[in-house]
């Protein structure tokens, strides 16, 4: 019993910062129609320099909150890359930043080496019901509660959000509102680039992360995202939270190298069960 | 060979005249030099150098086929060296399983042609990045199988593949294989040019520009679709297969999903559906990369250097292509080509 709560917290704590990964990916999205490849690589700069910077002294806080800035300034470089030169098409934008993706992967190696690195989160565990539970799985899941509530109340209620929203379901509606959707993406890039930053911060005390874990955090971010259709971050947080879940019970359980086998199976059903629904008709109309 | 870009109702059509009728005798001389270049390559090479070449060879190979697959259908495959995989495994199960080593070969695009029909089932109900990230996914899902399974010897992989032998010869010298993985890549010309130039090349050049249009012409979308995913991986499997002769060994590690990556590379700098654009792709690619090792192995540079020059270039190409030459290299020249040779009989 108290192993199952254990992997259920922990479970939960990953699958927050998987949730977090999703959202940049579908706010990114919503706007832009651009699926970032280079979602995963924005989580490993955060947790990289959030690294660096607490090793180069400065007090912790300080140096999370300027490593998610810094993914957000590396999101902007990807946002204007992607989208700035006008007729590009969704599709070739996913290969360009596939392309920035490895152009990363060389500055991460230059600046970082190639060996995973970690550092200490907020340390040591507390016993709930007979289980050991790392705090920084609570701190996860506690800053990844609050982020979705801040994005529910950017996206409802201030001016910005709902100018992002707007781009989302008509580009041509906003621009003749005095909205300019290129600039718009931009902004959702950043913000993208922050929320994959903030995912990085607080799961590399978690789980050690090297330049090519964005392989594996950009499938996982896209399996919770691809529930909603890429456009729905409640459905993605949902998401998230059960793939977090099945793997750190197939994990407990089972064996751990089967857990990404089991997350991947998962993100391959929900695919195939939503495309029965949708024809070529529909996906066509969309574009 | 020497019209697959010609026979491209895009190259055609907008620039008829007197210019059209004499290219063709340009265009086979071309190919023809191509081909004499290609033979003599293995030979006037220095025997170090030799496995390059086999190695651009058995990448052309897999890249002839994704182009079509990329350029053709329209689809994008993150994971085409699964394919690679399978026909690399199948080739090294048969042969140290004490069957033939000539029926490993013919094995190696069978099973992974199969292995695709089978995916491809569920798998092509989707498009576009949502492939993209299924392809990818079953690639990750084959890695993490292979590295655990005992049959496919873990992460170890299968080692001491015996080296090839078909009706009494051995393949043991490096050059034998240079001209194996070049007859392989001639036949998987061969085959693509029949079927890019014939009826159902026209059909699937329609799905990838509308997949509804298409069907409601008579296409059939599922079907064609299916058939050229099939065929891509089969030429994936042949490379290999080829790869694993001529290695000796095969691992998990031998097909990263950077490999899967590069193919697209070197499809998209190339020039997506176009065979002189696969072949361009992969030969400059595979040659920059090389150079980019050679610089970065040079002493007084650091131990990174060569994987962060790779990185840095992949990615600059890509980024830059896709951007300023959306078409790729091959169709970008040919069409300034056209240009230039359609605009000079009317000023003279």
């Amino acid at each position: 019993m108290s192993a199952l709560l254990q992997y259920l917290v922990s479970g939960i704590a990953v699958g927050c910062g998987f949730a977090l990964l999703a959202s940049g990916l579908v706010t990114i999205h919503r706007v832009t129609r651009v699926v970032n490849f280079a979602q995963g690589m924005f989580a490993v700069v955060g947790g990289m320099t959030a690294g660096s910077l607490l090793s180069a002294g400065l007090p912790p806080g300080a140096a999370e909150a300027a490593a998610v800035a810094v993914a957000g300034g590396a999101g902007l470089a990807v946002g204007v890359v992607a989208t700035g030169r006008r007729g590009t098409s969704p599709q070739s934008a996913l290969i360009v930043t596939l392309g920035l993706g490895f152009l990363a992967y060389a500055a991460e190696i230059m600046i970082w080496g190639d060996n995973p690195r970690s550092y200490p989160g907020l340390g040591g565990a507390v016993t709930v019901f007979g289980a050991h539970v790392q705090k920084q799985s609570f701190l996860v899941i506690g800053v990844t509660a609050v982020v979705f509530a801040l994005l529910a109340v950017f996206f409802g209620r201030s001016y910005a959000g709902k100018a992002l929203s707007a781009c989302a379901s008509n580009p041509y509606a906003a621009r003749t509102m005095g909205i300019d959707p290129l600039r718009m993406g931009l902004v959702a890039f950043a913000l993208g680039g922050a929320l994959g930053g903030l995912a990085g911060v607080l799961l590399t005390p978690l789980q050690p992360i090297s330049y090519n874990s964005d392989v594996l955090l950009i499938t996982n971010g896209f399996a919770a995202a691809v529930l909603g259709g890429l456009n729905r971050p409640a459905v993605a947080l949902a998401g998230a939270l059960t793939l977090g879940v099945a793997e750190s019970l197939v994990a407990g359980y089972g064996e751990a190298s089967y857990q990404t086998v089991v997350a991947l199976a998962l993100m391959l059903a929900i695919m195939m069960v939503r495309a029965s629904r949708r024809t070529a008709l529909q996906e066509e109309a969309a574009r | 060979m020497s019209v697959s870009v010609r026979n491209s109702p895009r190259s055609s059509g907008a620039h008829a005249g007197p210019a059209r009728r004499r290219r063709p005798a340009p265009a086979t001389l071309g190919a023809a030099a191509v081909a004499v270049v290609a033979l003599l390559v293995p030979v006037l090479l220095p025997a170090t150098q030799v496995s390059v070449y086999v190695l651009l060879l058995l990448a052309a190979i897999v890249v002839v086929g994704l182009s079509m697959l990329m350029g053709f259908a329209g689809q994008v495959s993150l994971g085409q060296a699964s394919f690679t995989m399978i026909g690399g495994y199948t080739a090294a199960l048969t042969a140290t399983h004490g069957l033939p080593t000539w029926l490993g070969l013919l094995l190696a695009p069978v099973v992974a042609a199969a292995c695709a029909a089978l995916v491809g089932v569920p798998l092509l109900r989707l498009r576009g990045h949502q492939l993209a990230f299924a392809t990818l996914a079953i690639q990750l899902i084959l890695l993490s199988l292979v590295g655990r399974l005992e049959w496919t010897g873990g992460d170890i992989g299968l080692q001491g593949v015996p080296r090839l032998q078909v009706a009494g010869y051995e393949f043991a010298e490096e050059i034998s294989y240079a001209y194996l993985a070049l007859g392989a890549l001639g036949l998987v010309v061969l085959v693509t040019r029949h079927i890019v130039t014939s009826r159902p090349g026209r059909g699937l050049r329609a799905l990838a520009t509308s997949e509804v249009a298409a069907a409601s012409s008579g296409v059939p979308v599922a079907v064609y679709k299916q058939a050229v995913f099939s065929l891509s991986a089969g030429f994936a499997g042949l490379a290999g297969g080829i790869y694993a002769f001529y290695i000796g060994y095969v691992a998990p590690g031998s097909f990263p999903v950077l490999l899967s990556f590069e193919y697209v590379v070197m499809v998209v700098v190339g020039g997506a559906g176009t065979i002189w654009g696969a072949l361009a792709g992969a030969t400059a690619i595979t040659l920059l990369l090389q150079l980019l090792n050679d610089i970065g192995t040079r002493e007084g540079m650091p131990a990174s250097a060569p994987t962060v020059l790779s990185y840095a270039v992949y990615g600059l190409l890509l980024v830059v292509v896709v951007l300023f030459l959306p078409r790729g290299l091959v169709p970008s020249a040919t069409a300034w080509w056209d240009r230039r040779t359609a605009s000079k009989p009317m000023e003279g």
